[in-house]
């Protein structure tokens, strides 16, 4: 017992930083890309969700392919496939591991993030938008001023949902060696025989590592929007 | 476009692989639902304890990624026991050799691992859409199954399991949709399902980009059908005013 503690103890930095002398690594790393990930694949999503409001059929069509080629693949087969195929030089990107995740995560997280923001466009009230044109405004203020602020305040919980989901899938990305948490893990057991009794342990303690980021995520999530959702219902009020 | 990296083996391979992939998807899509559905109605229990048990598996298999919870369940799991007891219980058993002999697994205590965690996994998000769902019952429905003296599992079985089930319907498709795509982790324990058979075929053949293009294709088509085949379902739950047997 008092060893399984020590080599937890002594693992513990590894995982929570990654090896020291490397790059970061481990959780540290893994909610870095997943940040960057949910950042990069909000902008995507801004454009192809606004996309599918064009009145361009062919933009919609390519906005609907794009989503359901990137939600219809796993994330482990879309990472193998930009790393090894994508990024191996064979047609001139030449992508480390890293940038290959990013990539992944980005275009993977935007599909999601496009659905949300297409059903949030979508559910803006046409009041809203006429009393907006009738005020005078210009079609992209009418766009960037009402429909896209209206669409992130109702998706709200929807973008967070994605965004937690996304910090989970990070687990994933161990397929092509990026050193987070779950690569950190793996080379923390290595293939020592004598290290399987801390198998358990270690998988415990990388679960619960997950979930407390994820949980409390999504905790302070909830709470936020709780006291949002009332200090607005407070703002219109006082505005009547 | 030559087809001569696609050899008689590696399509056995992949029929094989795609086999399991779909079986995989099945069962734990109906072991999730199964488990997923009676949570959802403890985490409405007036029992506390109940409750609390309910959310505890909720709120663990929806907060842990689905990878980890398959590498538990399949790999750190046997290591809690000695090397002899190990065999024994997990790998070297009656149950495991009908099992191997019957479906040609390599080692079936790894896929019954992962098929159990991607099925605890799904079975939490299930239930709490579930729970979601029976949260849009009309509190009047309820209220006048009880006044004609209906007694609790009538009520359960026939309001709230079928219409929290109709009007989570959407978000359960996608979530079970989620759910196929999940069956590609089990490759991490070396369940020879889809995308485990083509990473083979790659190392055998060193063709990865054609490889991964089938693969892709093989999972966007899946997905699509298991979407369409959803789809159905759903209008024809809808179409049936209740499932209750409602009398004229």
């Amino acid at each position: 017992m008092s060893q399984q503690l020590s080599f937890l103890i002594h693992n513990l930095p590894h995982l929570l930083i990654g090896f020291p002398g490397q790059r970061p690594g481990g959780l540290l790393l893994s909610l870095l890309l997943a940040i960057v990930g949910v950042g990069l694949g909000f902008v995507i999503a801004v454009v192809v969700g606004s996309g599918f409001q064009s009145n361009l059929r062919l933009l919609r069509w390519l906005c609907r392919l794009y989503v359901e080629v990137f939600r219809g693949l796993p994330l482990i087969l879309l990472l193998v496939l930009i790393y090894q195929v994508a990024g191996s030089g064979r047609f001139g990107l030449n992508l480390s591991p890293r940038v290959a995740a990013i990539l992944s995560l980005a275009l993977y997280s935007g599909a999601y993030q496009a659905e949300i923001v297409r059903a949030g466009l979508r559910a803006v009230p046409p009041r809203l938008i006429e009393a907006a044109r009738l005020m005078g405004s210009m079609p992209w203020q009418v766009y960037r001023l009402v429909k896209l602020r209206y669409t992130l305040r109702v998706m709200l919980p929807a973008f967070t949902g994605q965004a937690i989901s996304l910090f989970k899938d990070t687990s994933v990305l161990i397929i092509i060696g990026v050193a987070e948490l779950m690569t950190v893990a793996r080379s923390v057991l290595g293939s020592d025989v004598t290290n399987t009794p801390y198998w358990v342990g270690l998988y415990l303690t990388v679960g619960l590592l997950y979930f407390c980021i994820a949980f409390s995520a999504s905790q302070l999530a909830q709470s936020w929007e709780r006291r949002t959702r009332s200090r607005d219902l407070i703002h219109s009020l006082a505005n009547y | 476009m030559s087809f001569n990296w696609l050899s008689i083996e590696t399509i056995q391979l992949l029929l094989k692989g795609l086999a399991l992939t779909v079986v995989l998807t099945v069962a734990t899509s109906l072991l999730a639902s199964g488990i997923g559905v009676p949570m959802g109605l403890l985490r409405l229990s007036e029992r506390r304890a109940l409750r609390w048990l309910a959310t505890a598996h909720v709120d663990v298999n929806r907060n842990v990624p689905a990878l980890v919870l398959v590498i538990f369940w399949a790999f750190a799991l046997p290591n809690l026991f000695p090397a002899e007891m190990r065999r024994a219980i997990f790998f070297d058993n009656w149950l495991m050799a009908h099992l191997q002999v019957w479906s040609g697994l390599s080692i079936p205590y790894y896929t019954l691992a992962a098929a159990l965690a991607l099925s605890l996994n799904t079975s939490a998000y299930l239930a709490e859409l579930f729970r979601a769902g029976v949260g849009t019952i009309a509190k009047e429905h309820l209220d006048a199954a009880r006044s004609l003296g209906a007694p609790q599992h009538v009520l359960i079985m026939q309001i709230l399991v079928p219409q929290g089930l109709r009007a989570a319907f959407p978000a359960i498709s996608t979530r079970l949709i989620h759910n196929l795509k999940n069956t590609a982790l089990a490759a991490f324990v070396s369940t020879p399902e889809f995308f485990h058979s083509a990473q083979t075929a790659i190392t055998r053949s060193f063709r990865a980009l054609e490889f991964l293009l089938l693969a892709s294709i093989v999972y966007l088509t899946l997905s699509l059908l298991l979407a369409s085949l959803l789809r159905r379902l759903e209008r024809k739950l809808e179409r049936r005013p209740s499932l209750a047997r409602v009398g004229p």
